[in-house]
């Protein structure tokens, strides 16, 4: 008698294991949901059907309109995050060469990092006036504080093990920065870059909504604040609908590969 | 033997730690000295500063008091003519493949093209005994097969001066005296100046030709024992039952309980 080590699961056990499945069952539930209210509310004006968005997204994507309020808002904000990203390894390389340089930075990011970007928007308004300018300066303040916290963590857990090694190398300065430094802080990076850019992109929607821009220029948020004056609330949701799959993408596809191709792949985070 | 041995000399060290608010003293006026092309043995027991005195050698840790001099000259930082294989197992960098570790070590302290690096590194793994590993990330090997790679990578390098802190610690008994006879035939081919970090008497007998002996923590140097065999017979040398008793006498002398 053969001792089996192996027994197949049945179908229906396979299923239920796969992770997005379940999850593409609660979404739909909860569009089914959505449908089934709105139709029993029937009031277009406050609350449309799951279909009429649906629809409101295809047309407003159709004609190009949503599209480029969307490349107009991510425009916006990978400026923002560029600029944020550089002042953050800056301040981190100015700062790790001394204690009283740490200190500054633990302290400023201390301080500032709880600081709500949208509390800053009346003082951009007063600075740079109603534009871009304002919307970047409040999405550099959004993004920079968390990076730097990040970038800084990082580079401080970074084991004395692998210092030695870079040291033992000749490695100095920003050749030690690049090669060493960065490359083992990466999963406190890329974390770092995960939380700012979730920031960013929520202050983005927030500023666009309160102060918009032009009406030719703006983003998504102008997009949802112009659509709700004309009274198109199957717009207004399109755009709401199209804030959280980008923010998904990003967040989920973009980030997590790049994950799976670095920190995970080298074993530098479970 | 009249010659002073003064190629690389240790004077006076006294090596301390910062701990919270204390200063932890954990090598205590040691002194030894060795020749260019000697394989010097650091023995003692665990915690009496053996890692310490080979990362002060390395320039990684300043001295308290004291001086170390290579050469004549006074070390006082890291530089790539010491090559160092750590203790630790998280020495290798992460996001680089076993080979790309021993490869970026050649290329960030040589000119010499990336083919050519190529086929060093590929070549050093080999001697190792892990040619077939190369593409294998850190975090996908074994601590030994870690290690390996360390040593590797140490010897791509081609330093003058070589510190190995217990290289071969977490290797089988067999792969172990592998690895002790390819470092015995690469000093042979390449004359570098060992400084090996071991608690096992025997490994510091078949691969010393000198050997200073140190006390627990803090650690002092006991004795300075000169090897004048050098074979992978050793085991089988008349010599070598007399000087493994001597030395056993010579740490365990003052505490009989004592086990390294
Ligand atoms: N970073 C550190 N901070 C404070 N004390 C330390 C530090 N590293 C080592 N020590 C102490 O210094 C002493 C010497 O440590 P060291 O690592 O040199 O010992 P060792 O001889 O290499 O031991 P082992 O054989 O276990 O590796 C020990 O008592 C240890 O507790
Ligand atoms: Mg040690």
């Amino acid at each position: 008698m053969v001792f089996k080590d192996k027994t197949k699961l049945s179908v229906w056990e396979r299923i239920s294991d796969i992770n997005w499945l379940r999850k593409l069952a609660i979404v739909v539930t909860l569009a089914a949901l959505w449908q089934i209210y709105a139709i029993w509310l029937n009031n277009a004006l406050m609350f449309p059907t799951f279909t009429a968005t649906v629809n409101a997204l295809i047309s407003a994507f159709g004609n190009g309109e949503l599209l480029e309020r969307v490349l107009n808002s991510l425009k916006m904000l990978l400026i923002a995050y560029a600029i944020g990203a550089v002042l953050a390894i800056t301040l981190t390389i100015l700062s790790i060469s001394t204690r009283i340089g740490n200190d500054i930075l633990e302290v400023l990011t201390a301080t500032l990092n709880p600081l709500a970007p949208v509390a800053l928007l009346p003082l951009a308004l007063l600075w740079f006036g109603l534009g871009a300018p304002s919307i970047v300066f409040v999405l550099v303040h959004a993004v920079l504080w968390a990076l730097t916290l990040n970038i800084h963590n990082g580079f401080a857990g970074v084991s004395q093990t692998l210092r030695m090694v870079g040291r033992n190398y000749g490695l100095k300065g920003l050749r030690f920065v690049f090669l060493i430094l960065i490359p083992a802080a990466l999963p406190s990076i890329l974390t770092g870059l995960k939380v700012s850019w979730a920031f960013g992109w929520r202050t983005l929607i927030a500023a666009e909504l309160v102060f918009g821009v032009s009406s030719n220029s703006g983003g998504i948020g102008w997009f949802i604040f112009e659509k709700k004056n004309q009274l198109d609330i199957d717009f207004v949701f399109a755009g709401l609908l199209t804030v959280i799959i980008i923010g998904i993408l990003v967040e989920n596809v973009l980030f997590k590969t790049l994950e799976k191709r670095t920190v995970l792949k080298w074993g530098m985070k479970q | 033997m009249n010659k002073v041995s003064d190629f690389l000399t240790v004077r006076n060290l006294t090596l301390q730690y910062k701990t919270g608010a204390y200063r932890v003293t954990a090598v205590n006026e040691v002194s030894f000295s060795c020749d260019s092309g000697e394989r010097l043995i650091l023995l003692g027991p665990s915690g009496c500063g053996k890692s310490t005195i080979l990362k002060a050698i390395g320039g990684f840790i300043l001295p308290h008091s004291g001086e170390i001099m290579l050469n004549g000259k006074q070390l006082t930082k890291p530089a790539p003519d010491r090559a160092v294989v750590f203790q630790e197992f998280d020495q290798l960098l992460p996001w680089k493949t076993a080979l790309g570790n021993v490869i970026f070590a050649i290329r960030n302290t040589r000119a010499i093209s990336r083919k050519a690096a190529e086929e060093e590194a590929a070549a050093h793994l080999q001697r190792v005994g892990l040619g077939a590993l190369g593409h294998r990330y850190p975090h996908e090997l074994s601590g030994g097969q870690k290690q390996r790679v360390a040593i590797a990578r140490c010897l791509a390098l081609r330093a003058e001066v070589i510190l190995m802190d217990e290289p071969f610690a977490s290797l089988d008994a067999l792969t172990r005296q592998q690895m002790q006879e390819k470092l015995l035939g690469l000093w042979s081919e390449a004359r570098f100046t060992l400084v090996f970090v071991t608690h096992s008497i025997d490994e510091a007998l078949i691969l010393g030709s000198r050997i200073v002996t140190l006390s627990p923590h803090p650690g002092r140097v006991i004795e300075e024992i000169k090897v004048r065999h050098c074979d992978d017979l050793a085991r089988r040398h008349p010599e070598y039952a007399a000087l493994k008793g001597r030395i056993e006498s010579i740490l365990f002398k003052d505490q009989l309980e004592y086990v390294i």
